[in-house]
């Protein structure tokens, strides 16, 4: 018994030996980085890892005074973050995520005014009042089909068609309660019937359609992409960035723009209120829009610049076949945020699960 | 003067724990009575008038209850059969047996979707089998989630169950046997009453987990409610407001489960031991019998790893080359060395065990001193510290976070508030709440299977207060201080909800690496870092169990 106890002590002796290793190589490595002189800047980012290193390498060649530093997160969680870090802020540039959450920000006025040097070659779509925020890219719509089981000819060409008998069961959805790109496309639908019947009812009719057709809806966007990828199903609708990523990455995805018109989310960059380095910040901004870093952006990563003013000769081919046959459907965004969250609940309660009782109907 | 110390240190814990949990928690869920001008009811008359908030709540309650059942249908005779026979490999397939908790969340989940999904292998086995020519199921809905919680939680069952039954003394089974009660009937009346404390522990463990639970839903909830993606999706529409009543509603639900759940064992010291070992694992007299179990537990123990197979498997296949193959055409290692290419992406491992250890030392510290003055020391104040340690697992992750966050975001001392946002401290410390329910209940149910007899009797013989902690109490305690720091450690390694609200560039831990590879759909990536983590998990959990061993 008295071995026993002695043989513990000093197991636990080594463990808290090793425990405090482990903690001392932790806090050295986070002390180890950083004291390098340069000046830190801090950018809260939904985008993902590729492009930021792309940027971050160009930016820091560029201002060799510099350190950028990136916290990538979800879009709400920026706003999360930069809610409750109103009183002490953090983060110096909010970069990336659709204009709607950007308004979100500006309503608890999380953003001061900035107009980038490119401010000229941008807008007017994405432009905030005030100065605000910019636009730095823009994400089109687009109905994407996996292209070993259909070809080109074959999936619809306009929003109506989706709604074809064929492909009821086939078609995945991205929950559209959490996420940006999918509510700007019901926005779409629903002003449509706004402006046709003056009312959303026959949206939401519509909606409710597409709920009957629906396989699944899918909260998590790499689940959609692996179940349309092993043709769990056939069919969606979804931003024109990540399938292209994808599809260069070797998800066999192809795309078309719907006749009638898309929606295109304007991708935005802002100045956070409080910001504490504001002009390495502005820096950064006058950089995500210079014409080196959007070309940058869309070669690499498939990012469809903001500005208008890029030679053809140099931006890559599939920026001119975008804007070739993208057709931009009006959208009347302030309206959207406006009555966005009305529609979007009134959409989760009512009409969502309730397409199979429709086709029940005989009506 | 010792008795009035005493309650004084009582209300010094509990008002450590506000000051943790019940403060920060208040300034956030104000908002949800806070309107445009003044004081209203209005979110929650919302919230009473819509259907699909009910279902969401009716969904989050009976998945929970279900997933209690199933849970404790699969651990306790499970950790019975560990610990009471002896078959060919029960050593090693004992420690198999809790490996689920090492399956790191959300990229654990997804290894379910290779496996059981609609194209996943046990899909296309069947399909080939069977001759189907579609898929035989649909990972989807309230199924797929209760599949996945029965899975990853059975293991509070069995790892509570063993700590308890190594408590229970042999001499009592004996005493038992020799006033002729049958072995069915010992058991009943007299091993199930003394591991009444560790049950209940773990059922309120289990149902407080799935409450919370969102990888699971979040992946293969399609469109089954539960509150925990309901609270999300609401932030996302801007009701912020709302949020906050959805998240005060699944509090109240946690509340009416820890009364539920934590009724009778309130206050009562179970002695179990006065002298003597657990009893030594019975060897099956039929050689037939035993040679059956053997197989059993190897299957079972097969089934039990296939998730963590198919993320290891997973993990060495290139981005974009698996689509409706059965099984991967092409294997590589370049998602491992994409990880470690570059020495940036060591750091977050580093990161996640330092802060991990450190909120796991603190919680374990914080249970102790709960667990003597609840079960010990019977301070006035007992029945409140049991309800704020279980509190934090009544409220999601995120909202947890940004409530930890609102509150330690501005220096004002004298509010008891101080600067926490944006250094090293605040994602530990957001471990450590989160950690206290299952470093609370596992340390306090411990503490009321030990026989005060025998720190009493230390006392006696001249060891001063603190001598007999360290040399009878801590090593008495070991298997349940084992049990509840092992799964505190590993569920903090593994947190993403709380990590992405808080984390800073310096403390970038593991799941966020996990959560960036997912976004850009690199899932043999993130699955690389699932095996990390995994293995860092099953370490800990390998020392964990080996103590244990040791302490019965």
């Amino acid at each position: 018994m008295r071995f026993n106890l002695l043989h513990v002590r000093t197991v636990q002796l080594h463990r808290g030996l090793t425990t405090m290793l482990v903690l001392a190589a932790a806090l050295g490595f986070s002390a180890g980085c950083g004291g390098d002189g340069r000046e830190p800047l801090l950018v809260y980012t939904p985008h993902g890892r590729d492009q930021l290193q792309l940027l971050e390498q160009a930016f820091e060649a560029q201002e060799p005074g510099i350190d950028l530093r990136w916290l990538d997160m979800g879009s709400q969680e920026i706003l999360d973050r930069l809610r409750f870090e109103r009183q002490n802020t953090q983060a110096d540039v909010w970069f990336g995520g659709p204009s709607t959450i950007f308004d979100r920000g500006i309503e608890d006025s999380l953003l001061v005014p900035y107009r980038p040097a490119w401010a000229g070659a941008v807008g007017p779509e994405g432009i905030a009042p005030g100065d605000l925020y910019y636009p730095a890219y823009r994400t089109p719509a687009v109905i994407a089909y996996n292209n070993t089981a259909l070809s080109a000819d074959e999936v619809p060409h306009d929003w109506d068609e989706v709604l074809d008998g064929q492909w009821a069961g086939k078609i995945l959805i991205r929950d559209p309660m959490a996420s940006g790109t999918m509510r700007a496309i019901w926005g779409l639908i629903i002003q449509r019937s706004l402006r046709i019947t003056g009312d959303t009812a026959a949206a939401m009719d519509w909606l409710r359609r597409l709920d009957a057709h629906t396989k699944t809806y899918t909260l998590n966007p790499a689940i959609l992409v692996e179940k349309l990828s092993r043709q769990e199903g056939l069919l969606t609708v979804w931003g024109l960035q990540d399938i292209l990523f994808f599809r260069s990455q070797g998800a066999p995805f192809g795309y078309v723009f719907p006749r009638s018109g898309t929606v295109v989310i304007e991708d935005a960059v802002g100045l956070v209120r409080g910001a504490r380095h504001p002009e390495a910040a502005k820096r950064f901004i006058d950089f995500v829009g210079s014409r080196e870093a959007q070309l940058l952006a869309a070669r690499g990563v498939f990012r469809l610049p903001a500005r208008h003013d890029l030679p053809l000769d140099s931006v890559p081919d599939w920026v001119s076949e975008v804007e070739q046959n993208m057709i931009v459907a009006p959208m009347d965004w302030e309206m959207l945020a406006r009555e966005g969250p009305g529609w979007m609940s009134y959409w989760d309660q009512r009409v969502r699960g309730t397409g199979k009782t429709l086709d029940a109907d005989p009506r | 003067m010792r008795q009035r110390r005493r309650q004084m240190l009582g209300w010094a814990l509990v008002a450590l724990l506000v000051w943790l949990i019940v403060y920060p928690l208040t300034l956030v869920l104000l908002e949800s009575v806070r309107g445009a001008d003044g004081w209203t009811t209005e979110f929650f008359r919302q919230f009473a008038s819509r259907k699909n908030e009910w279902s969401a709540l009716w969904g989050s309650l009976w998945i929970s209850a279900a997933s209690v059942f199933l849970a404790g249908t699969i651990g306790i005779p499970l950790a019975f059969l560990f610990a009471r026979f002896d078959f060919p490999g029960r050593r090693i397939l004992s420690g198999l047996v809790a490996l689920p908790a090492v399956l790191p969340p959300l990229v654990g989940v997804i290894a379910f979707l290779f496996l059981y999904g609609e194209s996943g292998f046990v899909s296309h086995l069947v399909r080939a089998v069977f001759r189907l020519d579609r898929p035989p199921w649909r990972l989807e809905g309230a199924g797929a989630i209760l599949l996945v919680h029965a899975y990853s939680m059975y293991v509070y069952f069995y790892l509570f169950t063993r700590a308890g039954l190594a408590r229970v003394d042999g001499s009592l089974l004996e005493a038992a046997a020799s006033l002729g009660a049958g072995r069915w009937r010992t058991t009943r009346e007299v091993v199930l009453p003394l591991l009444r404390p560790a049950l209940t522990g773990a059922a309120l463990l289990t149902f407080m987990t799935s409450l919370a639970s969102f990888s699971a839903p979040y992946i293969f909830g399609g469109g089954f409610r539960v509150m925990t993606t309901q609270i999300v999706s609401t932030r996302l529409n801007g009701d912020y407001s709302l949020a906050m009543v959805e998240t005060a509603a699944l509090a109240a639900l946690a509340l009416i489960g820890f009364w539920v759940f934590g009724r009778g064992d309130r206050g009562d010291v179970l002695v179990a031991t006065a002298k003597g070992a657990a009893p030594i694992a019975r060897r099956f007299s039929s050689r037939w019998t035993r040679a059956l179990t053997g197989t059993a537990a190897w299957v079972l123990a097969v089934v039990l790893l296939l998730p963590h197979l198919t993320l290891v498997l997973v993990s060495f296949v290139p981005v974009g080359t698996w689509t409706i193959e059965a099984i991967p055409p092409e294997y590589s290692v370049q998602n491992y060395v994409a990880l470690v290419r570059e020495p940036e992406r060591l750091r977050p491992l580093l990161n996640s065990l330092g802060m991990a250890t450190v909120a796991t030392l603190a919680a374990v510290a914080l249970a102790l001193a709960a667990g003597i003055l609840i079960v010990r020391q019977r301070v006035r104040a007992r029945g409140v510290i049991e309800t704020l340690l279980a509190l934090p697992w009544a409220v999601p992750g995120t909202v947890f976070a940004i409530a930890i966050a609102t509150a330690f975001s501005v220096s004002h001392p004298w509010a008891g508030r101080f600067l926490l946002v944006g250094t090293f401290w605040i994602l530990p410390l957001a471990y450590l709440v989160r950690s206290l329910p299952i470093t609370g209940r596992g340390i306090v149910a411990g503490f009321r299977q030990l026989d005060p007899s025998l720190e009493e009797a230390a006392a006696t013989l001249g060891a001063g207060a603190w001598r007999t902690l360290v040399r009878v109490t801590l090593p008495l305690l070991r298997p349940a201080l084992a049990a509840a720091a092992t799964l505190a450690f590993v569920t903090a390694l593994g947190d993403f909800v709380t990590s992405i609200v808080l984390y800073t560039y310096d403390t970038r831990p593991i799941s966020l690496e996990i959560l960036a590879s997912l976004r850009q759909s690199d899932v043999g990536v993130a699955a690389a870092y699932g095996v990390f983590l995994m293995l860092a998990s099953a370490v800990v959990f390998a020392v964990g169990g080996e103590r244990r061993e040791v302490g019965a």
